[in-house]
């Protein structure tokens, strides 16, 4: 207390003598504030100079600054609306910055100051204490905050030993206290929550926040009576608890996302169109997985536990003249040999209708999950667009198309400088260029170059798809010429060139896209769209020739096996001949499964081909990842050392992520996997496999070998496409299958539909045998075509109806929009005459356009055309009321 | 045997190849093998022949003459490393804006920016040109008289940068340097400017221009730059002289000193 008093004398301020006087009574300090304050006592000591030098030196001829500070403080103990005193660090940065605000301070507090300074008026003053100190009794706030002051300029040491008796009591507070302490938590909390609306610089928001949750914290549990004052802090802590343990578990869910972290890293590096792809092959993961779990569950399992063991049936063994070599590791890589006799494919299934204990119906369940895969991915990626969908309807881009760009350009994820040196010149450059747009929107003296060159590119991109289409389809009339001859007569480039070529296309004819474009001069959004149509449309041609060669293996297949059948029928009569005269009643012969000659079945065939065209996809991606971005990155790294240029910032550099090659890469495998999966159960499997190490092994490729992209720019608006693109191929994939289920008699000697003559005939047959009667009768009755035609006319029209209504829909949305800028537009034209009348509130406003206006006109000066600037003026105009 | 139809498939790689790198195959084209098989044929260096080209089809005292000459001969006939008329304009304007009274200039090839320097240079103004080949420095003499600036204006130093810096106060009696500009090896640009700055011949406000930063290329140098702190630096961009499609910059440097 004598401490406190010295620090009056020497400050000459009779406000400290109120607040340590009052500290006696409120005194609630606790272990931290402490030791806060002994931090401080350093900074006070200081000050304490300063301040005693003031009191010697006297009156107005203390230093600037010195009286600056000064004054703040006291105006800040004047002060009584409570807002929160200021931290020190706050002092001393408002210090440096605020010559001005030290001139408002010290006018302000000029009167007081003088008077408190002079000794003769300290009478006066000491009224003026007293009745502030009353006023601060009642208001809980300001005790603490003089006590801060106070102690500021107090010794620590001995503050800290009074203040351990001093313990906050709210039993001892008389009921008007405790309304008012009350009230002013409640003030404290409407403050919390309307802070972010004040026109407060950021740091005075934070210092103030921070202030006010401490404030909370201390009186919260006080309020309340007796028992309820106990059952009230153990509320505010059980809330406090939940919601910490809210946050907590939503930590975790983030943190059980597979992925989830390296995805967020990757986007810090490489901005968010980048992450989308990862995205995109994380949705492909689970939904694989889906597919997965059905084929692996459904199909495979049941098969592999209750069906026939291998080696009971022909379909189900190695035949004999390839049992020698059927465990060669080339074969098993080829998938012939026991891989092609096992669950992974269709020819190993049996026909039986019911297998196991469970009566499992094998043949249905195989039928059923085919159809459910398909119908699972059509559902999903439907759903997802449609989400999307709703998701991107709200912004238009079209207007304000600066304001746009200044407040939604930034991509907040990125977190590394060299990205946010990137999209920092990306979104310059879309600016500059945003401007000489508007200037020359008009004006585009050379467009007749630039569709000459569109056009020119497109004739290239369409010579070289039309190429790549012609020499696949060389390739796979060559390799049936290969498989006429036997295939052991060829050499393994002979006998896997369709599908080395194919790789080889698909990964070279992109990069030749991508320089055929720089043609164009897209902006690099619409660039990638176009590359990506193109790619798509080369990926496209490939696998449709690649289908149609199939489809043409099928039909020799199928005249072979008619051969094979006629064989068998002679065979089986020449051993009955030859057993039948010995004895009659002798057991039938018993002929081994490898060595009974067997049809081709074609099923089995094109899920191999399939599986093959996966893995060497697979492979080729790899090996590209590992010797084009890898091997190129080790060299250039290690190369720039010893070279006579820069390679880093030349000529090869680093790589570039390939969105556009990478997303239709990942579309179109999953593609093959859906046309395939109907006769190889097998490949879900696989490309769940696929999937898993392409993104670990991309993610890693990514960090380590490539670069950020040097125009960064949001994909937030691609998802959608990419979705578009994966329901075409689905449509486009499921085409194809859908048509050999339908259209071509299953194998007669092997699958679960053999010996049918239709594959979906199962259906019936379950129909007829499974279900009672009635059942059968209502399901003919009702898939005879006089139902089924009335009700796909109601579905057409249903969808009909709610497109329409839709369409309507979006016009009133249009329409609402326009009214809202019209508003916004009289709003803001009675501001501007509000500010003609009255300039100084408006005057911010004013200015920033002013200065817009002449930033304009000097960027605009050049081209000098009256007409056009009162054109962006007026521009400017609208997107400033969006700002404003 | 690899089949021909995998072979075909190689096709777009090696045209994207081409295309995307084609200044590349006309730089080596152009400053490789025509200078290979005109050194064969002539015996003549290309700074020779280049010189030649300038004696007969240029106006001896003339310098803008003598620099047209060189530009038409590395666009047309072969090519030379010269700045180039349009970097060179960035350098024009810098000295004009600049007006250095001591300048540096190290590598002088075959005179060609030495000539474009001193033009711009205000009077009693001082180049002092450094170039380590003696056959190219004799040329350089040449072209220098030719354009018509005397022994006080351009003084040509035959030496390495590295060993004349460190003599430059005392043999040649400089303080400071107000002006530097670099075009010589770019691996000796970084410890060239570290010589600068130890010998204490930069002074406050003393540019150096770089050429060549991005392609061939100085990253130790650019790195160095940026981390230091010494110097405001910023790089004009620009493409390589008498080749349009390479991108290429200079490197402005101004020397802040040590605060």
């Amino acid at each position: 207390m004598t401490k406190c008093g010295v620090s009056v004398l020497t400050t000459g301020d009779e406000d400290e003598v109120s607040s340590c006087y009052e500290e006696h009574e409120w005194g609630k300090n606790r272990v931290k504030g402490r030791e806060k304050e002994r931090e401080k006592k350093k900074r006070g000591n200081a000050r304490k100079k300063g301040a005693s030098r003031a009191g010697r030196g006297d009156e107005e001829l203390e230093e600037r600054a010195e009286r600056g500070e000064k004054g703040r403080r006291r105006r800040k103990r004047d002060n009584h609306d409570g807002k929160g005193r200021e931290r020190d660090e706050e002092e001393q940065a408002e210090e440096k910055s605020g010559r001005a605000q030290e001139e408002r301070d010290t006018e302000e507090g000029d009167a007081k100051r003088k008077k408190k300074n002079e000794s003769a008026k300290r009478e006066e003053k000491k009224e003026d204490g007293g009745k502030r100190a009353v006023k601060e009794k009642a208001n809980a706030v300001k005790t603490k905050k003089h006590k801060k002051k106070s102690s500021e300029e107090e010794d620590v040491e001995e503050e800290e030993e009074e203040e351990k008796e001093k313990e906050l009591r709210p039993e001892s507070l008389s009921p008007e206290e405790l309304e008012k302490l009350k009230e002013a938590v409640d003030e404290k909390k409407k403050l919390i929550q309307t802070l972010r609306g004040k026109p407060w610089p950021m740091k005075k928001k934070l210092s103030t926040l921070r202030e006010s949750q401490e404030f909370l914290e201390k009186y919260e549990g006080a309020l309340g009576k007796g028992k309820g004052r106990r059952l009230y802090a153990y509320k505010v802590m059980m809330t406090k608890k939940w919601m910490k343990f809210q946050r907590d578990f939503e930590n975790f869910k983030t943190a059980c996302i597979p992925w989830e972290m390296k995805i967020k890293e990757i986007e810090s590096h490489f901005g968010s169109s980048v992450a989308s792809y990862f995205i995109f092959l994380r949705w492909m993961y689970g939904i694989n997985m889906i597919l997965f779990g059905l084929t692996f569950g459904l199909v495979m399992v049941p098969e592999a536990l209750m069906g026939r063991p291998y080696g009971s049936m022909p379909r189900k063994t190695v035949p004999r003249a390839d049992e020698a070599s059927a465990m060669d590791f080339a074969v098993l890589w080829d998938f012939g040999g026991y891989a092609q006799y096992s669950v992974l494919f269709y020819g190993y299934y049996n026909n039986q209708r019911a297998i196991g204990w469970l009566k499992f119906r094998m043949p249905l369940s195989y039928f059923l999950v085919g159809v459910g895969t398909v119908a699972y991915s059509y559902m999903v990626v439907i759903r997802t667009m449609a989400r999307n969908a709703n998701e991107s309807g709200g912004g238009d881009d079209n207007s304000f198309n600066f304001s746009w760009k200044m407040f939604t350009s930034w991509d907040y994820l990125i977190g590394n400088p060299e990205t946010a040196d990137n999209k920092f010149a990306s979104i310059t450059t879309s600016f500059k260029e945003a401007i000489l747009e508007e200037q020359e929107s008009r004006k585009d003296d050379n467009i007749h170059l630039t569709r000459f060159l569109r056009v020119l590119a497109n004739f290239l991109v369409m010579c070289c798809l039309a190429g790549s289409g012609y020499l696949i389809y060389f390739v796979v009339r060559r390799s049936q010429k290969f498989a006429l001859d036997g295939l052991d007569n060829h050499s393994w480039w002979e006998r896997n060139e369709v599908n080395m070529v194919m790789s080889l296309l698909g990964m070279f004819c992109p990069m030749l896209f991508d320089v055929i474009s720089t043609l164009e001069n897209y902006h690099p959004r619409i660039a990638l769209q176009w590359q990506l149509g193109r790619i798509f449309a080369l990926f496209l041609g490939n696998l449709y020739t690649f289908i149609i060669a199939l489809m043409d293996e099928i039909n020799l297949k199928r005249k072979e096996e008619e051969i094979v059948k006629f064989n068998m029928t002679v065979w089986e009569a020449s051993l009955y001949n030859g057993t039948v005269p010995e004895n009659s009643t002798a057991p039938p012969v018993t002929i081994h499964p490898a060595d009974v000659p067997r049809g081709p079945c074609w099923e089995t065939m094109v899920g191999q081909e399939f599986v093959r065209l996966i893995i060497s996809d697979t492979m080729t991606t790899y090996i590209t990842l590992l010797i084009g971005d890898f091997l190129r990155a080790v060299l250039v790294r290690f190369l720039n050392y010893c070279w006579c240029w820069d390679l880093e910032a030349g000529f090869p550099s680093y790589s570039e992520f390939d969105v556009s090659g990478n997303v239709l890469g990942l579309i179109f495998n999953q593609g093959m996997i859906w046309m395939g999966a109907f006769y190889a159960p097998c490949l879900p499997a696989l490309n769940v496999l696929r999937l898993h190490v392409s993104m670990y092994l991309q993610c890693w490729a990514v960090m380590c070998c490539n670069v950020p992209q040097e125009r960064v720019f949001k994909a937030s608006g691609s998802n959608n496409f990419y979705m578009a693109m994966l329901l075409v191929i689905l449509f486009l994939s499921t085409l194809p299958a859908i048509y050999t289920i339908v259209t071509i008699p299953p194998s007669f000697d092997c699958g679960p539909f053999s010996g049918k003559s239709r594959m979906f005939d199962v259906i019936q047959e379950t129909l007829e045998s499974d279900f009672p009667a009635w059942f059968s009768k209502v399901f003919s009755y009702a898939s005879n075509p006089g139902l089924v035609l009335p009700f796909l006319l109601l579905m057409v029209l249903a969808i009909y109806y709610l497109q329409s209504t839709s369409k309507s829909f979006k016009e009133a949305n249009v329409e609402l929009k326009k009214k809202l800028q019209m508003a916004r537009k009289a709003m803001t034209q009675a501001a501007e005459q509000q500010s003609n009348n009255n300039a100084s509130p408006q005057a911010q406003k004013g200015e920033a356009r002013s200065f817009l206006w002449w930033s304009e006109i000097g960027s605009s000066g050049i081209h000098g055309k009256k007409k056009k600037k009162k054109e962006t003026f007026r521009a400017l105009c609208k997107d400033l009321n969006v700002l404003l | 045997m690899v089949s021909p139809a995998i072979a075909l498939a190689f096709l777009p790689l090696v045209v994207t190849l081409i295309i995307r790198y084609r200044y590349y195959f006309v730089l080596f084209y152009r400053a490789f093998l025509v200078r290979v098989w005109q050194d064969c044929a002539t015996g003549l260096s290309r700074e020779e022949r280049a010189f030649q080209y300038v004696l007969t089809n240029a106006t001896p005292g003339d310098p803008d003459s003598i620099l047209e000459a060189f530009d038409q001969w590395c666009s047309k006939v072969e090519f030379i490393s010269n700045i180039g008329p349009k970097k060179g304009k960035i350098l024009d304007r810098l000295l004009m804006e600049q007006s250095p009274m001591t300048v540096l200039e190290l590598g002088a090839h075959c005179g060609y920016s030495a000539v474009r320097m001193a033009r711009c240079l205000p009077l009693g103004a001082r180049l002092y040109s450094v170039e380590m080949d003696q056959r190219n420095a004799t040329i350089a003499e040449k072209v220098i008289r030719l354009a018509g600036f005397d022994d006080d204006t351009v003084e040509l130093i035959v030496s390495p940068s590295d060993e004349v810096i460190p003599r430059l106060r005392s043999d040649y009696g400089l303080e400071t340097v107000d002006f530097v500009f670099m075009d010589h090896w770019k691996k000796c640009y970084l410890p060239d400017l570290q010589l600068l700055e130890g010998s204490g011949l930069l002074g406050k406000g003393s540019m150096i221009l770089a050429d060549n930063v991005l392609f061939p290329g100085a990253p130790n140098f650019l790195r160095y730059v940026r981390k230091s702190g010494l110097y405001e630096w910023r790089i004009h961009q620009a493409t390589l002289e008498y080749i349009r499609g390479i991108r290429d910059g200079m490197a402005e440097l101004v020397y802040q000193g040590i605060k």
